[in-house]
């Protein structure tokens, strides 16, 4: 192993850890109510929708179409039978098929 | 800490999806390591140590261009910042737990260990059930680089590129159903994703996701009811 791997490696795992951990140690559970409570849930789903979209337009590769395709077939499947198994496998097939016949 | 071992299998059970998404972006990262003239032990290292999918992508990348580590650590940090914000939504949810064991789970915190975490609808909040996920996904993302490390172009290119949508789909499977029950909420998530797309164009797209992130919850806690959201602080 490269000295300089190793010290890249230890740097990174510095960096990514501080910001996981942070709050594991500084906050003991804080009984939160009102505006704050209200937008702490809210983050989930913020940052879901920010980390969907456009990240899924580049997820197939060169083109965007398998992407689309695959993201409409999760958004149909989930809005009808939200089971994540199933969403997963239907965008895939979509993905998949998109780039075999596009 | 008092292992549950029915959360833990749920845990585990929960996070398969994400396991197997894990695993063409693992497969990417090895080949892209590879590029890199990184041995195969460097590479699972990596994974060991940083288990972070853009990171890594990006850190290999940049070596292969040439960048210098500090100028890598540094667009590392940058990168994983927003772990401070799920972080905070992770252990705010999770029951009350040693420090060790909380030091422990952090390295578990992804964007989607953190999604499937805090929007579980049942009671699981326990350490038990986040170390199910941290788990399988862990175990996905470390063994998928070596792998990849040793046995190159594991995947076809087409089914590689096919499951590069699973993680994406599994942010979708839990977002559509909710946005489902509530209008507000619906467009509250649309008009997140258009901020981020706006944000992406004028800034670095790790900034852009925790700028929308944030901008959408502070403009949701004045427009959006969230009476029978899951995750409850």
């Amino acid at each position: 192993m490269r000295t300089e791997i190793v010290l890249l490696i230890i740097g990174m795992a510095v960096v990514t850890y501080i910001p996981r951990a942070l709050p594991a140690v500084l906050l003991e559970k804080i009984k939160l109510s009102g505006r704050p409570e209200k937008f702490l849930r809210l983050i989930p789903y913020t940052a879901m929708s920010a980390l969907i979209f456009p990240g899924i337009l580049t997820s197939g590769g060169d083109t965007m179409l398998p992407g689309i395709a695959g993201g409409l077939a999760a958004l149909l499947i989930a809005l009808f039978k939200p089971s994540v198994p199933l969403v997963v496998a239907g965008a895939v097939a979509a993905a998949m098929l998109t780039s075999i016949f596009f | 800490m008092t292992m549950d071992r029915a959360q833990y299998k749920a845990g585990v059970l929960d996070a398969i999806p994400v396991g197997l998404g894990f695993l063409p972006i693992a497969f990417a990262y090895a080949a892209a390591a590879s590029d890199a003239s990184f041995s195969a032990i460097e590479t699972t290292l990596m994974s060991l140590f940083v288990f972070g999918g853009a990171s890594q992508m990006m850190a290999v990348g940049m070596l292969a261009g040439g960048a210098a580590p500090f100028m890598i650590v540094l667009a590392t940090l940058i990168m994983n910042l927003r772990h401070f914000i799920m972080s905070t939504c992770v252990f705010n949810r999770m029951e009350p737990a040693a420090a060790p064991a909380k030091l422990l789970m952090a390295h578990g915190v992804t964007d989607e260990s953190f999604a499937l975490f805090t929007t579980e609808k049942g009671q699981s909040r326990s350490v038990s059930y986040f170390l199910g996920l941290f788990s399988l996904t862990y175990f996905a993302w470390v063994s998928g680089a070596a792998l990849g490390a040793l046995v190159l172009d594991v995947l076809p290119p087409l089914l590689a590129d096919s499951l590069g949508i699973s993680l994406y789909a599994v942010f979708i499977a839990i977002l559509a159903p909710e946005a489902k029950k509530s209008v507000r909420l619906m467009l509250l998530v649309i008009g997140t994703a258009c901020l981020n797309f706006l944000l992406r164009q004028f800034m670095d797209p790790s900034w852009a996701l925790i700028a929308a992130t944030l901008g959408g919850a502070a403009v949701g806690v004045f427009t959006v009811d969230l009476p029978e959201l899951a995750a409850p602080v």
